[in-house]
Order: structure tokens, then C-alpha cells, then sequence
């Protein structure tokens, strides 16, 4: 007899309905709200531009300067010393707020703009006026003095001449320090891993522990703990551990660490139940010793795994790795929220650029690393 | 007639659970004998043959090979006595991720420094028996790949190599061709034919087809529930002989 078509079936209608409830509640408690992602388009604009431009080289200005004293309070400057270079002169070096003052620059390049600014006592600046050089370099303005705090006030113009070499920026150094803390901070939780995870797991291998009296209590037990801490997220741990030594990347090592003897434990004793037994078999039988059983049968067939598999873990760590500084445990992360909190979106953008390069090019080497070995 | 290399008294195994693998087997081999245990699967030879060098511990009875009781050996006198005894397995048993040098120096070990071999490191003149093995078996080309890149066959020569290491006086032989192509059996068994004329070596070879045991046994042992049903030479086995050990309903099949 042919099976009914699903559309004759009442079980049918009842998983749809069952479906479309469950689904609609999800809905509403994950409050989704699509108009959302229109509304919001312009708030995330720029950093979505700022993708395109991280903030990554930089040009150092090269700029002629020249500055004469300007008293406030009936306090004379002491007279300006003739030196090389270009210089400014002022029609009067000393009056009130609201006073106008004439310019007149010298032995600056010709045919240039510049930039006068008002300097006071503490070093806040703000423009007076625009100028350009003539053929000769010299430049004539009027200004007139701000109202500001403080006495003792400089009159600054500026002229920028060209800019120099492509050099790295701030934030690219700042974001390449942090990347190599990050790929560090990784290498080091997944080294504490394996450290503590080789040793661990031949208890948690049913084969092995079979022999061993009371054998199924610790090889139960050991499971149990591996099972426990990896289904503590790491970013938990890392929290609970920034409170216990501090925030910063121990921390982070800390929590990374915890969590990969867990992981890697789990998988070095499934590496190890799966052995052929055959080889150790034909090694005892030729009269080698139990050591060299385990050297010559157990050990080349667990070895490429334990490697491929801690590489695979340093990978997922270095990914994991930054955004544990979300949480201060230090790496890439914790500069990126800054970033992000104080809207600094070229900066972010490197940050981003930078997290998803390394991780790539790592992931990428991990792959082909595993592929030889496996 | 000189002493026996191998007797067997009153063997029996009981596994754990419960299975009676062999009881009160009881025979001996002389020196250069071919011998050919036939059986159904689960018959026990592979059994048999593990009590032999005591990679199975036999629960009743005793085992001599060469005037040495191998059931009372302690573990030192087991693993000189097992380094006297080669082995090749059914599934060749190679570490399938070291090299195939590796693989043929791995039956010395019973012989280097134990120190020495743990790094890896085995005497010049070892490592020149371990290519002059591979030669004998046709193989001394592949020595450095990976064993793993190997056909079966090539595994199994391999496999031959390891065990002539240990400058076998016996070579017990599980299954050798069972999981080989029926053509490559013959190449294998003529390698095992070629050490015991030119040699000397005593095989014990556990084989599933008849028509192999026939042309290759000097001496042919039926086991059936794990008793010997059958012992003397390969003419020997006539058709009521054949359905006493595969059972009523069996036919013979040639492999050729």
C-alpha cells in the first residue's frame, strides 16, 4: 500500500501550526524589528565608509613657523631676536582685547597658504585669519586680538610646504602592538592547554583506563571535568579570572588556558581510544619492551593528531583571543571597544582590518600545517 | 628424530566472556614444517597462534617452542622468547604513519639497546639488514615513503620484512592473504614458501582457502570449536574430511 501523501495527514497540519507558533514567538521575544536596520542605516554609515578607509598611513606636514609676542595687561614682551628662517613682524606687541594689530611676514616660500593663529598663555589655539605668500614669501593681514584668558599671548602663522614620506600611523603601531599581544595571549592559553590536557588525557581514554583498578571511576570523572569547564565560555572565565589576578592578558591567558585543557583533553583522549591496536600488537610480538611499545605504536599514531589538534585550537584562541579584551582580559579588543565607544570608526576600521587579516592568514597556515600531518 | 621446535600440551583459552576459543589442543611441529591451519572464522586459530607467543595467555596447558616453556616464561625470557618468533597479520599491523624503514626496523628491537632505540636511532649494520629485507621482498625502493602509501600487498611484504628482523626461527602467519586480492596471495605465500625451503624457517600459517593450504602446507591442522579435527598431510583430505571441518553444506572454491 502506497503511503498516504503528507497533505492528507492531520500530523502534518499540527507540526506546521506547532512551527509557525514556535517561530512566532521567537520573533517576538528576540523583539526582531527589520524597520530597525533602515532607521539605523545612517547611525552605522560611517563606519561602514570608514571600512574602506582605515586609518593605517599617515604624512608628516612639513611646515615653516613664525611667531611674535602679544602682552595683555600692560605688560611689554621682551623684543624679538632676529634669527634665520622666516619672521613675523607686528605693528604693536602689547594692548587689550579688541585691539588690531597689522602682519607682516617674511622669508617664508612663495606662493603658499598659511594659517594665522592666536596661541595663549596655556597653549589654545584658535585662527585669526588665512593668508598666501606673494613671489616674494612675505604676506601682509590685519587681526584683531580675541578676548581670552591669561596675558601672555603668541601670534603664530604657518605655512605648509609639502608633506613628507607615507610613515605607519599611531593607531596602526598602537593596533600591530595589541595584534602581537593578542597572537601571544593565544599562544600562550593554548601552550597552558596542552601542558595540563596531554597528561589528562590518558585518563580520559576508556582504552587506557580499562586496565587501570577503579579504571571507569576516573576515566568518568575525568570526562565529567573536561565536559564541566568547556561549557563554561571562555569570555566567563575570563571575567571571573580578571577579577581573581587583575585585568589585563593574564587574565586572558588564564581563561583561554582553562578552557583549551577542556577542549583539547576531550579530543587527545578520542585520539587515543581510536589507535589501531594491530601496530602494538606486532611491536610486542617482535620482543620490544613496553616502552618501546609506546614508543614505536602508540606514539606515531597519536602524535600527528595531539599536533594537528592544538593547532587547531591556537586558531580558534587567536580568533577567541580578540574580543577577550572586551572584558579586560586584554589583546586586540580592548582597543577596539575603545574605539568603537568614542565613535573613532577609521581607528576601529584598522583594528577590524587587522583582527580579520591575522586571523585569516593563521587559519590559512593552520590548514595547510594539518593537512601534512593528518 | 630431533627435538620438536614447537609443542603444544593441553592448550585451552577461555576468553572473559565466557567464549571457548580452544580446548585441549595438543600437537608438535618438527623443524622446517609448513604447517597450515584451515577453519571456519572463529574456529580458533588466531587464537592459536597468539597463545604461541603469548600475546593471548592461554588458560589451560603449555607451550614449548624450541625445548622453552613459553606459558611459565617471565617477562624477560617472554620477550627473548618472542623476538625468536616473527609475526604477520591479517591487517599487516604497519604503524601506518612512519616510514617503511621504520616499520622493518621496528622487528629488531628486541635486539638494540633499548636506550638507543627510543630516539630512533638504529646501528649501521641494522639499518643495511633492514634494506637488504626490503630487497628480498621487492621492495627496497619504497623504504623511505610513508607505509601508509602502500597497496596491500606491498604492506604485507612489509610486514614480511619486519618479522625476518628478528632472525626468526618460527613465523606464525594470521591470515597473511585474507584481506588481499586472491591474485596477490600467491605472491605473498611464495615469499613464505621461498623462507622456509632456502631458510629453514618453520611456518605456522593460518590460511581460509583450501586449494592455498593444499598447495603450499607441508602438513595441514583442521581446528573446528576450537579442537584440532584434522592432522597430517594435504593429499590427505578427501571430501567427507572437508564437510567434517566446513560443515555439511560447504563446497570447495579454487583460488588460483
Amino acid at each position: 500500500m502506497r503511503p498516504a501523501p503528507w497533505y492528507r495527514s492531520w500530523r502534518a497540519y499540527a507540526g506546521l501550526v506547532l512551527a509557525v507558533a514556535v517561530y512566532a514567538y521567537g520573533w517576538h521575544v528576540t523583539q526582531i524589528r527589520l524597520g530597525e536596520l533602515w532607521r539605523g542605516a545612517p547611525l552605522i554609515r560611517p563606519f561602514v565608509s570608514a571600512l574602506a578607509h582605515p586609518d593605517v598611513v599617515t604624512r608628516e606636514p612639513a611646515v615653516q613657523r613664525a611667531s611674535g609676542a602679544f602682552y595683555y595687561g600692560g605688560e611689554q614682551p621682551p623684543p624679538a631676536v632676529p634669527g634665520p628662517g622666516p619672521a613675523l613682524r607686528l605693528s604693536r606687541a602689547s594692548g587689550a582685547a579688541g585691539a588690531r594689530a597689522a602682519v607682516h611676514g617674511d622669508g617664508f616660500t612663495p606662493g603658499r597658504a598659511g594659517t594665522l593663529w592666536w596661541e595663549n598663555q596655556i597653549g589654545q589655539r584658535q585662527p585669526l585669519a588665512a593668508f598666501r605668500t606673494d613671489a616674494q614669501g612675505r604676506f601682509d593681514a590685519t587681526i584683531t586680538a580675541p578676548d581670552v584668558q591669561g596675558t601672555r599671548n603668541q601670534i603664530i602663522a604657518e605655512v605648509t610646504t609639502g608633506y613628507g614620506p607615507l610613515r605607519p600611523s599611531r593607531t596602526l603601531v598602537i593596533v600591530l602592538d595589541r595584534m602581537v599581544e593578542t597572537v601571544f595571549l593565544a599562544l600562550m592559553g593554548t601552550t597552558m592547554g596542552v601542558i595540563f590536557a596531554v597528561p589528562l588525557s590518558f585518563l580520559g581514554a576508556r582504552n587506557l583506563t580499562g586496565h587501570l583498578p577503579a579504571g571507569g571511576a576516573v576515566y568518568a570523572l575525568t570526562r565529567t571535568v573536561f565536559n564541566l569547564a568547556r561549557s563554561i565560555e571562555a569570555l566567563v572565565l575570563a571575567i571571573i579570572f580578571t577579577v581573581w589576578v587583575g585585568l589585563g592578558p593574564f587574565a586572558g591567558v588564564l581563561a583561554l588556558g582553562v578552557h583549551s585543557i577542556a577542549s583539547l583533553g576531550k579530543l587527545y583522549s578520542e585520539a587515543i581510544e581510536s589507535i589501531d591496536t594491530g601496530p602494538i600488537e606486532a611491536i610486542m610480538a617482535t620482543g620490544a619492551s613496553t616502552l618501546q611499545v609506546i614508543r614505536y605504536a602508540v606514539v606515531p599514531q597519536i602524535v600527528p593528531q595531539f599536533i594537528a589538534f592544538t593547532i587547531y585550537r591556537w586558531d580558534i584562541n587567536v580568533r577567541f583571543s580578540t574580543v577577550i579584551g572586551f572584558v579586560g582580559g586584554g589583546g586586540i579588543g580592548f582597543v577596539l571597544q575603545q574605539y568603537i565607544n568614542l565613535l573613532q570608526w577609521p581607528q576601529a576600521a584598522t583594528a577590524l582590518w587587522m583582527i580579520a587579516l591575522v586571523v585569516a592568514a593563521l587559519d590559512y597556515a593552520s590548514a595547510v600545517v594539518r593537512e601534512r600531518l593528518v | 628424530m630431533s627435538e620438536p621446535i614447537l609443542r603444544i600440551e593441553h592448550l585451552s583459552k577461555v576468553y572473559e566472556d565466557g567464549t571457548r576459543a580452544l580446548s585441549d589442543v595438543s600437537f608438535e611441529v618438527a623443524r622446517g614444517e609448513f604447517l597450515v591451519i584451515i577453519g571456519l572464522s572463529g574456529s580458533g586459530k588466531s587464537t592459536l597462534l597468539r597463545c604461541i607467543n603469548r600475546l593471548v595467555t592461554p588458560s589451560a596447558g603449555r607451550v614449548w617452542v624450541d625445548g622453552r616453556d613459553v606459558t611459565a616464561a617471565s617477562r624477560d625470557d617472554l620477550r627473548e622468547i618472542r623476538r625468536g618468533i616473527g609475526m604477520v597479520f591479517q591487517q599487516f599491523n604497519l604503524v601506518r604513519r612512519a616510514s617503511v624503514l621504520t616499520n622493518v626496523l621496528a622487528g629488531r628491537l628486541g635486539y638494540v639497546p633499548p636506550a638507543w632505540s627510543l630516539g630512533n636511532y638504529f646501528p649501521a649494520p641494522v639499518v643495511d639488514r633492514a634494506m637488504q629485507n626490503l630487497e628480498r621482498v621487492g621492495i627496497a625502493e619504497k623504504a623511505f615513503g610513508r607505509a601508509s602509501a602502500l597497496s596491500g600487498g606491498q604492506q604485507q611484504r612489509v610486514g614480511i620484512a619486519r618479522a625476518l628482523m628478528q632472525e626468526p626461527r618460527i613465523i606464525l602467519a594470521d591470515e597473511p592473504v585474507a584481506s588481499l586480492d586472491p591474485a596477490l596471495s600467491h605472491s605473498i605465500l611464495k615469499y613464505l614458501e621461498d623462507l622456509n625451503r632456502k631458510d629453514g624457517i618453520t611456518i605456522l600459517c593460518s590460511l581460509h582457502f583450501l586449494s592455498l593450504a593444499r598447495r603450499y602446507g607441508t602438513r595441514i591442522l583442521a581446528l573446528k570449536d576450537g579442537a584440532i579435527v584434522f592432522d597430517g598431510r594435504p593429499g590427505d583430505i578427501d571430501e567427507a574430511r572437508f564437510r567434517a571441518i566446513y560443515g555439511e553444506r560447504a563446497e570447495e572454491v579454487e583460488v588460483t
